[in-house]
């Protein structure tokens, strides 16, 4: 792999640490009833096929740290088929945080959009 | 490439290996869930599926073993346990006396408290347990009773586990095994007895009764000492009595030492509160070592 692929993947990734917490922040926030890890990898999916920004494991563990730090609330439940399936769901820290954090992408999407437009 | 989810979990755990036992075992719970999940969705949507094939897929989506690997590390070293502390080097009088803005300090005192009363319940749950389990395997409803008492002391085990993390501020697991879904439950017996960390487990829950009380007279001697201490120059002046009694006699400690009472009592406990904190610390090693399974 050449230098500069493996510069974007780094770039790609450091992209994704940020914005993925906010996205499963919103996913979870609009969902009314609680989401398992691979239904929110399948929603995200279907809104944006055109755009597989992140591999779908790379999902899990941001929900575990914004669990762990109070923003996901979780429980265990058996599943028919296959192993027990971990529910998450938003709390009101989370939607606090979420509400800070929208305005938060807004200032910087319009940050960097002024720069490279300039 | 993979050709079962067993074989996927493998080689993560491959990829996982030198970091922490209790990140791994949630990476590997997280992948069996996802991976599954998917198989069980690819399968309804068309019956005569080749799963190699699916899961070739459904593996290009969730990432190789070393992408997911790297990102279980790499939020790991962003969120540390609750307790964990940078640590900075002091002098030793600043670590001493800084023992009562330390946490992990007071985490450990609480924890040595708790330990008393889960470890009498560990004990009399593992003791009835065994000895329920083990007469009634002559009958045929023994089975199923010994098999929920091995589950209940894996769910204990992952209790205490959580206990342990958040006062003594030691990585334990976050997500119970389910190593042996799909199994027969005759099997699933099976494979509880023979799995060594059932038997570690169970070790862990008596080992927990002596501890427990261990640590429990521990508090309370050192605790009532150093109290009586510091208390010696106020029960003389203010109730005036002498602090020494013996034989029908009262003797009184001398107005000089009041200072000296005072500062052995509270030099009585800032010492027990550094012993405490270490002590947590090591029952943190050991309770990982006996709960969390490689």
């Amino acid at each position: 792999m050449s230098d500069i692929t493996l510069q974007t993947k780094k770039f790609q990734k450091e992209m994704n640490a940020g914005t993925s917490s906010l996205v499963l922040l919103k996913v979870l926030s609009r969902s009314k009833e609680p989401m398992y890890g691979y239904q929110i990898a399948k929603l995200l999916e279907e809104s944006g096929p055109e755009f597989p920004m992140m591999k779908q494991g790379t999902l899990y563990p941001v929900l575990r740290s914004l669990e762990e730090n109070g923003l996901l609330s979780s429980m265990v439940e058996p599943s028919v088929s296959g192993p027990p399936r971990r529910y998450y769901k938003i709390t009101e820290d989370g939607q606090a945080a979420l509400k800070d954090w929208l305005e938060i992408w807004k200032q910087t999407k319009k940050f960097v959009d002024t720069i490279l437009k300039g | 490439m993979f050709n079962t989810v067993e074989e996927y979990l493998d080689a993560l755990k491959a990829e996982m290996q030198g970091s922490d036992a209790a990140l791994m075992q949630d990476a590997l719970a997280d992948a069996r869930e996802h991976l599954s999940t998917a198989l069980v969705v690819a399968r309804e949507k068309n019956a005569g599926l080749n799963e190699v094939d699916a899961l070739k897929v459904i593996v290009d989506e969730y990432g190789t073993p070393e992408e997911t690997a790297s990102a279980y590390q790499e939020v790991e070293r962003r969120t540390s346990p609750s307790l964990k502390q940078t640590v900075k080097s002091q002098s030793w009088p600043a670590r001493f006396f800084g023992v009562y803005a330390d946490v992990r300090a007071w985490g450990a005192l609480l924890y040595m408290l708790i330990a008393f009363i889960t470890g009498v319940f560990y004990f009399a749950w593992a003791v009835t347990g065994v000895s329920v389990s083990i007469s009634f395997l002559i009958f045929i409803f023994g089975f199923p009773i010994a098999l929920l008492f091995l589950l209940s002391v894996r769910g204990l085990a992952l209790l205490e586990g959580r206990l342990v993390e958040a006062l003594l501020g030691v990585r334990m697991p976050r997500r119970p095994l389910f190593s042996h879904q799909g199994m027969k439950w005759l099997d699933r017996l099976k494979a509880l007895l023979t799995d060594k960390a059932t038997w570690l487990m169970l070790v862990y829950m008596i080992v927990q009764f002596a501890l427990g009380i261990v640590y429990f007279v521990a508090i309370v001697t050192v605790l009532s000492f150093s109290l009586s201490l510091i208390a010696i120059p106020f029960v003389q002046e203010f109730l005036d009595q002498g602090a020494i009694y013996n034989n029908g006699l009262r003797y009184s400690f001398p107005i000089w030492s009041y200072p000296l009472l005072i500062l052995a009592g509270f030099l009585l406990w800032t010492t027990f509160m550094n012993i405490a904190r270490g002590i947590g610390q090591l029952h943190g090693r050991f309770a990982k070592w006996m709960l969390v399974t490689e």
